[in-house]
């Protein structure tokens, strides 16, 4: 199917680079992806792929806004206290992009969320074991799998292409039986540019993965935007690993 | 078993390559907070690992081993992720990375 007129004009940008074009353009308009958490980094990962034209857009989160959200999770306003993140999101997003479908689930992950068809998975939650869940989800449908988290000043982003790698995932890297760090978001805080530094990320690399230039299965980047600096870490596959591993 | 290896300045420069027998240790983000006074080098021996090296500055920088001794702490060696049993070489390059987890 060929983009129409209002489509050449509002993904012109895209259509210019030549690594994108009309191809690359078509395959994020066929593309469905489920983002999971629509806190500090959901926000800025939906409306930057909301605004590429990522054809389909799940949102998954139980939680309702609260005035403590607004210093960094940048879809929501006053209006939208106590109203469910995903509902605010949804028609902030179509108010953004009427060419785009957004569905939404107002509650905590379940085997609900995962039901239908993804053609990739953002993960912007703040626990290991939803982080866990999502990982095995991925893997075990061979989708790529997007996975970010931020505290402070620093963020931490890893992707896994699962459909054209094969061992190596999240639980290689984080075992899904370590426990919670004491710190969290909530009681000692975060920068609000630094969950947009590693949304935005997040959002590059899924539309990397989609139009088909990623080749960084399992690295890991690491950001510190108190100093500056960004490390980028290898992984390698645990053989005994629970979800990826011979067995 | 006991560990006589000690930390201290490396004769080295911190930068550029390693001498003989030296770990460079790296301490990413707020981990870097907790580790004021830490030489950025160490000895080699044959037996270190990043849990020896951990441990050997429990004494002198306990906030920085109790920030070390939380869960999801990272690790890699020259810029690849291991685990804390890690056999650790001289001329290496040994990062620890606190956890990151909020979303």
């Amino acid at each position: 199917m060929s983009l129409s007129d209002s489509q050449f004009m509002r993904y012109s940008r895209h259509l210019l680079m030549d690594d994108i074009g009309e191809q690359g353009q078509q395959r994020l308009l066929n593309a469905h992806v489920l983002i999971v958490g629509m806190g500090g980094l959901g926000c800025p990962v939906s409306l930057y792929l909301a605004a590429a034209g990522l054809g389909g857009l799940t949102l998954c989160d139980g939680d309702t806004v609260d005035q403590s959200n607004l210093q960094r999770q940048i879809l929501y306003t006053p209006e939208d206290y106590g109203k469910p993140k995903a509902l605010c999101a949804q028609q902030r997003l179509l108010a953004l992009n009427p060419d785009i479908e957004v569905n939404i689930f107002t509650e905590e992950l379940s085997p609900a969320t995962l039901a239908p068809s993804y053609d990739l998975v953002v993960d912007c939650t703040d626990n290991l074991a939803t982080r866990q869940q999502l990982n095995a989800y991925c893997f075990a449908q061979k989708i790529p799998f997007v996975s970010a988290s931020a505290l402070g000043w620093e963020g931490q982003l890893v992707a896994f292409d699962f459909a054209a790698s094969g061992n190596l995932c999240l639980n290689c890297i984080i075992d899904k039986e370590s426990a919670e760090p004491l710190l969290n978001c909530s009681n000692s805080g975060v920068v609000g540019p630094v969950l947009g530094v590693m949304g935005s990320l997040q959002a590059t690399t899924a539309i990397r993965i989609l139009v088909g230039y990623f080749k960084q299965h399992g690295r890991v980047q690491r950001y510190d935007g108190k100093s500056g600096q960004w490390l980028t870490l290898n992984a390698k596959a645990n053989p005994q690993c629970d979800i990826c591993g011979v067995r | 078993m006991p560990l006589s290896c000690s930390i201290k300045p490396a004769a080295s420069p911190a930068t550029g390559l390693l001498g003989l027998n030296m770990i460079k240790l790296l301490f990413f983000g707020r981990l870097g907070d907790f580790a004021e006074g830490v030489a950025p080098n160490i000895e080699a021996r044959a037996d270190l690992t990043p849990a020896k090296i951990r441990d050997l500055l429990a004494a002198d920088h306990p906030a920085l081993f109790a920030e070390l001794s939380q869960p999801q702490v990272l690790i890699s060696l020259n810029q690849m992720i291991v685990g804390w049993e890690q056999p650790v070489f001289d001329g290496a390059e040994l990062a620890f990375l606190p956890p990151v987890t909020g979303g």
